[in-house]
């Protein structure tokens, strides 16, 4: 008999919207996720605020929790990660390793939920020396200090006067290979440019950056107050190396839009590091058969009109093991997949 | 000439002396009352300035330099450049609604204020004019139209230069029957004009930028004011 169960991979944002919507509409639901907590990236990396509303990412996590957690219709496995799959549409096989035993998930449909892991500075082709200057730290090591109220010069432990972002730091890069727009870094550290303003008000804020992403309302959510209300000062043009002067770091680029050299000494930089594939939708892809781009994300058949139907029937992927996707994206296409996922096996129970 | 925007370009100036400008700016109502939210740096104002065509000018760079709170830039920029703008506001097409013409307005008035050499020198050929403006009312007289004066406009300017005052009786307007200046200005307007450049500071302005023409000014004024009953103002 067909197995009508959906297994959902991974419990991110994404994994714990399709879970709660497959349960919402009655159908059983298994949740695979490898580490002991549920909340994925934005709580394994201990994001602060979330992009655009800077609302506290631990409470919109708890708020996605909340309707999984103590729900029949849920089974969260923990410590439980996926090492092998057989089967088709209506019976697939999962195999994986829960704390040292292997176990056998059986389930009707799929839905990968493996999302990205930040990229690493130590790749980048420029000279920015993350791992050389104790003051160049990333957006993400600066969102745990954000979190922590606790935003200092990691050299000397004092509040910065000066600070800069730089943009696109492993995202549109031939060099590096990833050709693509990671499409969150803008809004995330023009947020975190507000809420360093916020938190040391004497600190003077320069973002750097090739074109500012801001698309649809982020624009007046979050570009413009930060450059009108916050005075964030967002320059055109890309560091290309950063260099030590005493107990700062001096940023050379180009001030492109007024044609002159640009060397300016900075207390911190923050490297904007864009989205890769995660070890785990690598595995996913691997284990599942499905088809990646050559990024190595998980590449969707369907272009725009399915962006969570795979090569592999009754396998779908949502939110960012698909690509660079905003909170948005996730939460739509973990919808998408959660209703596609259920369509499947229903259409399969009654063909056969 | 280029516009120079080198990084201190002025370097016998301090950084506090360009931030104290820089606030004054920063405190002018006008700039409060939204001349500048922030710039995309787009040049939207630079493509549709008169004055950008004929020299190295961009509203854009005072947008920018003033969305980016360059004191330094300022500076320079209040030196080199506001005086190139010809106020004519096609800039305030600007998406974000700024208005680099207003910000320019505040930033020449700065420069005046403080005496800028080169507020002093911008401003030097104007002297006939602003003594016309400000002793009548009237930018412009009739009598400016001598044929030596402006040769280009053909042989009929000295005809007309000659019989000035039956030309000017020939037009229907009473108020236009005036030859040194543009229409009649009643003693009326005269005083109160006085009194406005006298109260809003526009005279202290002009004794920064021009002493000579202020003293010329001064001796109009008091004379006039004084007939008129208002013996206690002083300049």
């Amino acid at each position: 008999m067909a197995n009508n169960k959906i297994l959902v991979i991974g419990a991110g944002p994404g994994g714990l919207e399709a879970a709660r919507g497959i349960a919402d509409l009655g159908y059983q639901v298994i949740i695979a996720e490898k580490r002991d907590r549920l909340g994925g990236t934005p709580d394994e990396s201990s994001y602060a605020a979330l992009t655009p509303d800077l609302r506290s990412a631990e409470e919109a996590i708890q708020d996605m929790i909340a309707p999984v957690e103590n729900n029949p219709d849920v089974e969260i496995m923990f410590n439980t990660l996926v090492t092998g799959a057989e089967g088709e549409l209506g019976n697939f096989k999962v195999k994986a390793m829960q704390l040292g035993k292997e176990v056998v998930i059986e389930a009707g449909a799929v839905i990968v939920c493996t999302g990205f892991q930040h990229f690493d500075p130590g790749r980048e082709t420029q000279k920015y020396g993350y791992y050389e200057h104790d003051d160049v730290i990333t957006l993400v090591d600066c969102e745990k200090m954000l979190k922590a109220h606790n935003f200092v010069r990691p050299s000397n432990g004092e509040k910065p006067k000066r600070v800069c972002f730089i943009q696109c730091v492993g995202s549109r890069d031939r060099q590096i290979g990833n050709e693509y727009c990671s499409k969150v870094c803008c809004g995330v550290a023009s947020k975190e440019a507000i809420e360093i303003r916020q938190q040391v008000p004497d600190c003077k804020v320069y973002i750097f950056y090739i074109d500012m992403r801001m698309y649809g309302y982020w624009e007046n959510e979050i570009y413009w107050p930060a450059q009108e209300k916050y005075k964030v000062n967002y320059v055109k043009g890309i560091a290309t190396e950063i260099v030590k002067k005493g107990d700062k770091l001096l940023v050379k680029g180009e001030d492109t839009t007024l044609r002159r050299p640009m060397e300016v000494e900075m207390d911190m930089v923050i490297l904007s590091v864009g989205m890769e594939p995660s070890s785990g939708t690598k595995d996913m892809a691997r284990i599942f058969g499905l088809n990646q781009n050559k990024y190595g994300f998980i590449e969707t058949t369907g272009g725009p009109m399915n962006t969570v139907a795979t090569n592999v029937p009754g396998v779908f992927a949502a939110g960012a093991c698909t690509g660079p996707a905003d909170l948005e994206d996730t939460i739509s296409s973990a919808g998408s997949a959660a209703m596609k996922a259920i369509a499947a096996v229903r259409k399969n129970a009654l063909v056969s | 000439m280029g516009l120079d925007l080198s990084y201190n370009k002025y370097s016998s100036v301090s950084l506090e002396e360009k931030e104290r400008l820089f606030e004054e700016v920063k405190s002018d109502m006008r700039y409060q009352d939204h001349a500048l939210y922030g710039c995309y740096e787009c040049g939207i104002c630079v493509a549709a300035c008169p004055s950008a065509r004929f020299y190295d000018f961009s509203p854009r760079v005072i947008a920018q330099a003033a969305a980016r709170e360059d004191a330094d830039l300022m500076y320079t920029l209040m030196n080199d450049s506001v005086w190139d703008c010809s106020q004519c506001f096609s800039c305030d097409r600007c998406p974000r609604h700024n208005s680099p013409g207003t910000l320019i307005t505040i930033m020449r008035e700065v420069a005046v204020r403080n005496g800028l050499q080169t507020a002093r020198k911008a401003l030097e050929g104007y002297g006939r004019i602003i003594y016309k403006i400000m002793s009548t009312g009237t930018q412009v007289s009739p009598d400016m139209l001598q044929p030596n004066a402006f040769p280009d406009w053909g042989g009929h300017v000295g005809d007309i230069a000659e019989n000035l005052d039956v030309w000017r009786r020939a037009l229907p307007p009473e108020t236009m029957h005036t030859t040194e200046t543009s229409w009649y200005v009643s003693e009326k307007t005269l005083i109160e004009l006085y009194l406005i450049w006298h109260m809003t500071g526009v005279m202290d302005m002009i004794k920064e930028v021009d002493e000579g023409l202020f003293d010329i000014l001064v001796d109009v004024m008091e004379e006039r004011l004084e007939e008129a009953g208002y013996d206690d103002v002083t300049f």
